[in-house]
C-alpha cells in the first residue's frame, strides 16, 4: 500500500527533480553549525573571509576509496594557502558515526574535520548528490563552484584536471571560475530514508 | 510482452528472465560471460557477449550485444546516469569488422525512497545491442570480438564492474542468423527511442523567454505532433528522460494532454556560446496500450549571462562609505589604470568642457524650474535700473559658484577620506535627498504665497515680494546646482572624470568653470545689452506664472520622492512624505508670524522651528536598503540583469556583445534615454538579433564597484554606455551620453560582428569598427 501511495505521490505525470533548495553558484550558501567526528562545531559564518571547500564524503564508497588512496584531497588541500582555503569534509551518510570517521581519519591520515550530517539536512540543503561532490565558496559567503572533483570519474586519466584547484584558485586571484558547475559523478550519497 | 513491461506488471521473477533462459546458447563460449562487482564474495552483475550469427560472409552486417544480468535490487546506468552513478561503458576491439554506437533501450527510472536523488538505468536483465560490419577483407577463418565492459553497479552501495568479454564467429561463404538471438535482440532494440526523423514525428519548442538566463529556470511548451498530423497516444509515469544538456540541468517535461507538454528546467550559471537543445527520449503510450519510444531533439534558446555567473553576487547590502573605504583605491591619479582615451584631455580642454557641460545643464530637465523661476525674476528686474540686474545675475552665480566650490570640497574631503565618489553622488544620501525635497516644497509654498523670503516680515501674503533680495538670487543658484547634478550632460561627465581623478586645484577650477557655464544664460543677459530687454513686460500674469511654477517644484519633488524610494524604500517614502507635511506646516507658521509682530512673532518663529527639529528627528531615519527591484519599463528592459564584471566576462567568454547600462533612479538623462532608446522594439530586437548580453549597473545607491568601474573610462557619473565584442573585449566602445536608437543598433551590430573568428565573426571588422583606445 504504502509503495501505491508513493507511486501516487511521486504522480503519474511528474518528471524531473523534485524541489528542493540547493546550494546555487552565484548565491549565498546556504548556512549550518555542524559538529566534527570530534564533537567540535563548524559554521559557515566562522569562516567569513576564507575560501570554504565543502567535501561530500563516505569512506564505504569506490571512488572515495579511489581518491583517497591517490590522495587527490590532501593534495589539492596542500596547493592552497592554508591561511585562504578551508577544507571541510561532510559525511552524509545514515550509518556513518563519529567513531567511524575519527577511525578513517586516523587510518588516512587527512588533516581537516569530516562533519557529521548523519540526519542528512546539511546535505539536503545543498542539494548533494554524490560522494564525492565539491562545492567552493568564497570570502563572503557566495557558491562558485558545485560539482565534481576532477574532469576524470572513472580514475583513467594519468593527468585529470582538478576542477576544485581551478575554482579555488580562481576565486583567491579574483577571476571568474571558468567553469562554476560541473556534473558531479561518483556513490549516491546515502540519505537517511 | 518484454520483461520490463512484466515488472511493471508487478510479477516477481521477470518473464524476460525466463525468456532469456529459455534460450539455450549452448554455444556460448566461456571467455564470453564474465561476472564481477563481488559484493561480500559474490558478484552481483554477469555480463555475456551475444551475437545473432553464428557464421558470417565478409562484407555482412549482423548484431552483437552485451547481456547483462543483475541481481534483484542491483542496477547499472544509462548513458545519462542523472543525479550520481557513471555511464556503462563498452570498449570494443574488433579486428577485421567494425562496430557501431550502442543502442541503449529506453531506461528505467530509480529514484531514492525520499525522492532526493534520481538515476537512470537497467535492472534485472538489459542487452545494449550494436551493429557490427564484417570487412570484405574478412578472410581468416574466424572474427574476433572483444568487449571492455566498465560498469557501476548499484543497490544502495556500488561496486565498480570490469569485464572482459570476447568470442570468435567463424567466416564463411553465407551469413547464417542466430534465431533466437535475433529474437531476443529485436525485442530489446524495439525499446531503444527512434530519431523523429524515422518516426515521422515533429517537435517543436516555444519557451516563455527569448533566452536562457543562466542560473535561471525556464518554461515553456513541447508540441508532438504524430506522422502525418497524427494524434500522439497519451504517456504515463517517467515519459521522459532528458540526456545530459550542456547548460541545462533538471530539464523535464509534464503531459498537459495528447502531444502536448509543459517544459520546465533550469540554465546552468555558466553561458553556453552555442544555444543548447532539448534532447532526451519520450515513451509515449502506457503499458495497457503498448509502447513507442523516440529520441526528441529541438533547440531551446540561446543563453544570455546573468548576475553572479561564478562572480561576484548582487550586493545584498551596499556598502557603506567605510566598506567602500576598504575596497577602493581612491580615485586619485593612480588610480585611473587603463583611462579611455578622453581622460587624456588637458586642463585647458577640460575647463572649456567643464564650461560648455555647465551651459548645456540650462537645457536639462532637472534646472528647468529653477530657471523658469529666475527668468520669472529677471523680467521684474529688467524694468529696473540695469545694475540691479547685475547685482542679481552676480549673485546667482556666485551661489551656483559657491556650491559648486562646496561641491569640490566634499569630493576632495570625501577623496581625502580614500573613499571614491562620483557626479550625483549626493544623491545616494537619503538625508540630502530629504533636504532638497524640503527645500523644494518650502520654495513652493513661497511661491504660492504661503510665508515671504526676506527680512520684510510686513509684507502679506500674496503680496508681490518687491525686493527679491540678492540672497533669494543666491539661493536659487544653490538650488540650481544641486537640481542640475542628476543630469550628467554630454561633455561633463568627461570634465567631471577628469577632475575627479586630479589635484585639488584642478577640481576647483574645473567646478568653477563649471558653475560659470551654468550661470552663463542669465550673466548673457546682464553682459548683452538689450537682450534683457527682449523679456516680456510684467504684469498681472507674472503673479499666475509664479504660481504655477510652484506647481513645477513639487513636481520635482515626486521625482525626488521617487528617488527616495529607490534609496530606502516604501518605508523611506513615507516618512520622507511626513516630513514634508511638517515643512509644509512650518511654513505656513512662520507665515503666520511674518503676519504678527514683537513676541507673538518670535513665538510663533521658534514652535516653527520646534515642529521642524522634532518632525525632522522623528522621520529622518532612512534605513538604506538593498537594491529593489525596480520595475524597469520597457521590454528590452526586461532582458536586463545586474551588472557584474564576472557575468560580463562569461558572456564574453561565450561569444555574446555585451552592452551595459551605467544608471541611477536620480538620473534624469539615464531615464531619459532608457524609456525612448532603450526600451524601443528597433534596439531590442537588435539585442536579440545579436544575442546581446545587456547589463544594468545601477548606481542609485553606493556601490564602489560602479564607481570604480566609471573611473576607469575617465568618468565620474552616470549615464555611461558601454558596448563590448566578444572579438576585442579589452577595448570597450563607449557611447555618447545621449543615445539614438541607431547608435545603440550599429554599435551592437559592430560588437558582434567583431567576434573572434573562431565563432564565425571576422576580426578584420574589429579594426574598423572599435577605435583603438
Amino acid at each position: 500500500m504504502k509503495h501505491v501511495v508513493t507511486a501516487l505521490a511521486l504522480g503519474t505525470l511528474f518528471v524531473g527533480a523534485p524541489a528542493f533548495a540547493d546550494a546555487e553558484v552565484g548565491k549565498p550558501a546556504p548556512s549550518f553549525t555542524v559538529k566534527d567526528e570530534s564533537g567540535k562545531e563548524h559554521s559557515l559564518a566562522q569562516y567569513k573571509g576564507r575560501v570554504v571547500v565543502l567535501e561530500w564524503t563516505n569512506p564505504e564508497c569506490p571512488f572515495v576509496q579511489r581518491h583517497y588512496k591517490s590522495d587527490t584531497m590532501v593534495t589539492t588541500l596542500k596547493g592552497f594557502d592554508a591561511k585562504k582555503v578551508v577544507w571541510l569534509a561532510v559525511d552524509s551518510t545514515a550509518h556513518n558515526t563519529p567513531e567511524k570517521s575519527a577511525a578513517w581519519k586516523k587510518e588516512e591520515g587527512f588533516p581537516y574535520p569530516v562533519l557529521q550530517d548523519a540526519s542528512g539536512t546539511l546535505g539536503k540543503s545543498y542539494g548533494a548528490k554524490t560522494t564525492p561532490h565539491m562545492y567552493v565558496i568564497d570570502e563572503k559567503g557566495v557558491v562558485r563552484y558545485a560539482g565534481a572533483i576532477d574532469d576524470d570519474p572513472r580514475g583513467k586519466n594519468a593527468k585529470p584536471s582538478n576542477h576544485v584547484k581551478t575554482a579555488v584558485d580562481a576565486v583567491i586571484g579574483g577571476q571568474t571560475v571558468p567553469a562554476s558547475t560541473t556534473t558531479p559523478y561518483g556513490c549516491t550519497v546515502k540519505y537517511k530514508t | 510482452m518484454t520483461h520490463r513491461q512484466s515488472k511493471r506488471l508487478g510479477r516477481v521473477g521477470g518473464i524476460g528472465l525466463l525468456l532469456l533462459a529459455a534460450v539455450a546458447w549452448a554455444d556460448l563460449p566461456a571467455s564470453a560471460v564474465a561476472t564481477s562487482a563481488p559484493d561480500q564474495g559474490k558478484p552481483r552483475v554477469e555480463g555475456a557477449l551475444l551475437v545473432d550469427v553464428t557464421q558470417v560472409k565478409p562484407g555482412d552486417t549482423f548484431r552483437a550485444g552485451v547481456r547483462f544480468r543483475l541481481d534483484p535490487g542491483w542496477h547499472i546506468y544509462w548513458k545519462n546516469p542523472g543525479d550520481s552513478g557513471l555511464e556503462t561503458e563498452v570498449a570494443w576491439d574488433t579486428p577485421g569488422s567494425t562496430v557501431g554506437p550502442l543502442k541503449w533501450p529506453f531506461p528505467d527510472t530509480f529514484r531514492t525512497s525520499d525522492g532526493f536523488i534520481t538515476t537512470y538505468g537497467y535492472d534485472d536483465v538489459a542487452i545494449l545491442v550494436a551493429d557490427v560490419k564484417a570487412s570484405e577483407g574478412a578472410t581468416a577463418g574466424a572474427l574476433t570480438l572483444s568487449a571492455a565492459v566498465e560498469a557501476l553497479v548499484c543497490e544502495v552501495h556500488c561496486i565498480p564492474a570490469e569485464l572482459m568479454l570476447t568470442r570468435s564467429i567463424p567466416v564463411g561463404p553465407e551469413t547464417l542468423r542466430d534465431a533466437e538471438t535475433a529474437a531476443v535482440f529485436d525485442a530489446e532494440v524495439a525499446k531503444v527511442p527512434r530519431p523523429l526523423a524515422d518516426s515521422g514525428h515533429t517537435v517543436s519548442v516555444a519557451l516563455d523567454a527569448p533566452n536562457l538566463t543562466a542560473g535561471q529556470a525556464f518554461t515553456g511548451a513541447l508540441t508532438l505532433t504524430g506522422p502525418g498530423g497524427a494524434a500522439v497516444p497519451a504517456v504515463e509515469g517517467d515519459f521522459f528522460i532528458a540526456e545530459r544538456i550542456p547548460g541545462v540541468a533538471n530539464l523535464g517535461l509534464t503531459a498537459e494532454g495528447p502531444g502536448r507538454f509543459k517544459v520546465k528546467g533550469k540554465a546552468e550559471p555558466d553561458v553556453q556560446a552555442t544555444a543548447p537543445r532539448l534532447t532526451g527520449v519520450l515513451r509515449l503510450g502506457t503499458a495497457a496500450t503498448g509502447y513507442q519510444y523516440l529520441e526528441v531533439t529541438a533547440p531551446l534558446a540561446p543563453m544570455v549571462a546573468a548576475v553572479g555567473a561564478a562572480g561576484t553576487p548582487a550586493v545584498v547590502k551596499p556598502p557603506s562609505v567605510k566598506d567602500s573605504i576598504a575596497a577602493v583605491k581612491p580615485v586619485g591619479t593612480a588610480a585611473v589604470a587603463a583611462p579611455a582615451q578622453e581622460s587624456s584631455v588637458g586642463l585647458g580642454l577640460a575647463l572649456v568642457f567643464a564650461f560648455f557641460g555647465g551651459a548645456l545643464l540650462n537645457l536639462m530637465p532637472c534646472v528647468f524650474p529653477v530657471l523658469a523661476l529666475k527668468a520669472y525674476g529677471f523680467t521684474r528686474m529688467v524694468q529696473q535700473e540695469q545694475g540691479r540686474v547685475a547685482a542679481h545675475a552676480g549673485a546667482y552665480a556666485g551661489g551656483i559658484i559657491a556650491t559648486m566650490l562646496l561641491l569640490a570640497g566634499g569630493v576632495l574631503a570625501v577623496r581625502a577620506g580614500g573613499a571614491s565618489v562620483g557626479w550625483g553622488f549626493q544623491f545616494q544620501e537619503p538625508l540630502f535627498v530629504a533636504g532638497v525635497c524640503a527645500v523644494l516644497v518650502a520654495f513652493a509654498l513661497n511661491l504660492f504665497g504661503v510665508f515671504n523670503v526676506g527680512l520684510d516680515g510686513t509684507a502679506l501674503a500674496g503680496k508681490v515680494d518687491q525686493s527679491h533680495g540678492l540672497m533669494h538670487s543666491a539661493g536659487e543658484g544653490v538650488l540650481a546646482v544641486v537640481l542640475a547634478t542628476p543630469c550628467s550632460a554630454p561633455l561633463l561627465g568627461t570634465a567631471v572624470g577628469f577632475a575627479f581623478a586630479a589635484g585639488p586645484a584642478t577640481v576647483l577650477a574645473v567646478f568653477t568653470a563649471l558653475g560659470l557655464g551654468l550661470a552663463l544664460p542669465f550673466c548673457l543677459l546682464v553682459l548683452v545689452p538689450g537682450l534683457a530687454k527682449k523679456l516680456p513686460k510684467p504684469g498681472a500674469w507674472m503673479e499666475r506664472f509664479k504660481q504655477v511654477l510652484g506647481f513645477a517644484l513639487l513636481a520635482t519633488t515626486v521625482w525626488l520622492v521617487w528617488v527616495m524610494g529607490g534609496l530606502a524604500g516604501v518605508d523611506g517614502m513615507a516618512r520622507l512624505l511626513a516630513f514634508l507635511v511638517a515643512v509644509g506646516l512650518v511654513t505656513w507658521l512662520y507665515g503666520q508670524g511674518q503676519a504678527q509682530d514683537g513676541v507673538r512673532k518670535l513665538a510663533t518663529v521658534a514652535v516653527a522651528a520646534g515642529v521642524l527639529v522634532a518632525s525632522g528627528l522623528l522621520t529622518l531615519r532612512f534605513e538604506e536598503q538593498g537594491p529593489s527591484a525596480v520595475a524597469r519599463t520597457g521590454s528590452t528592459m526586461a532582458l536586463a540583469q545586474p551588472w557584474d564584471d564576472a557575468a560580463v566576462q562569461t558572456a564574453l567568454a561565450a561569444g555574446q556583445p555585451v552592452f551595459i547600462d551605467f544608471t541611477a533612479d536620480w538620473c534624469l538623462t539615464c531615464k531619459f534615454n532608457e524609456r525612448t532608446v532603450l526600451s524601443t522594439d528597433e534596439v531590442r530586437d537588435a539585442f536579440i538579433q545579436h544575442r546581446v548580453a545587456f547589463f544594468v549597473a545601477d548606481w542609485t545607491r553606493r556601490d564602489a564597484r560602479i564607481t570604480a568601474k566609471l573611473a576607469e573610462h575617465g568618468r565620474a557619473g552616470v549615464p555611461m554606455y558601454l558596448v563590448l565584442s566578444p572579438g576585442a573585449p579589452d577595448k570597450p566602445e563607449v557611447l555618447s551620453e545621449l543615445l539614438t536608437t541607431g547608435l545603440v543598433s550599429d554599435a551592437v551590430k559592430r560588437a558582434a560582428e567583431c567576434a573572434p573568428s573562431k565563432l564565425g565573426g571576422s576580426n578584420v571588422l574589429c579594426a574598423a569598427g572599435f577605435p583603438s583606445h
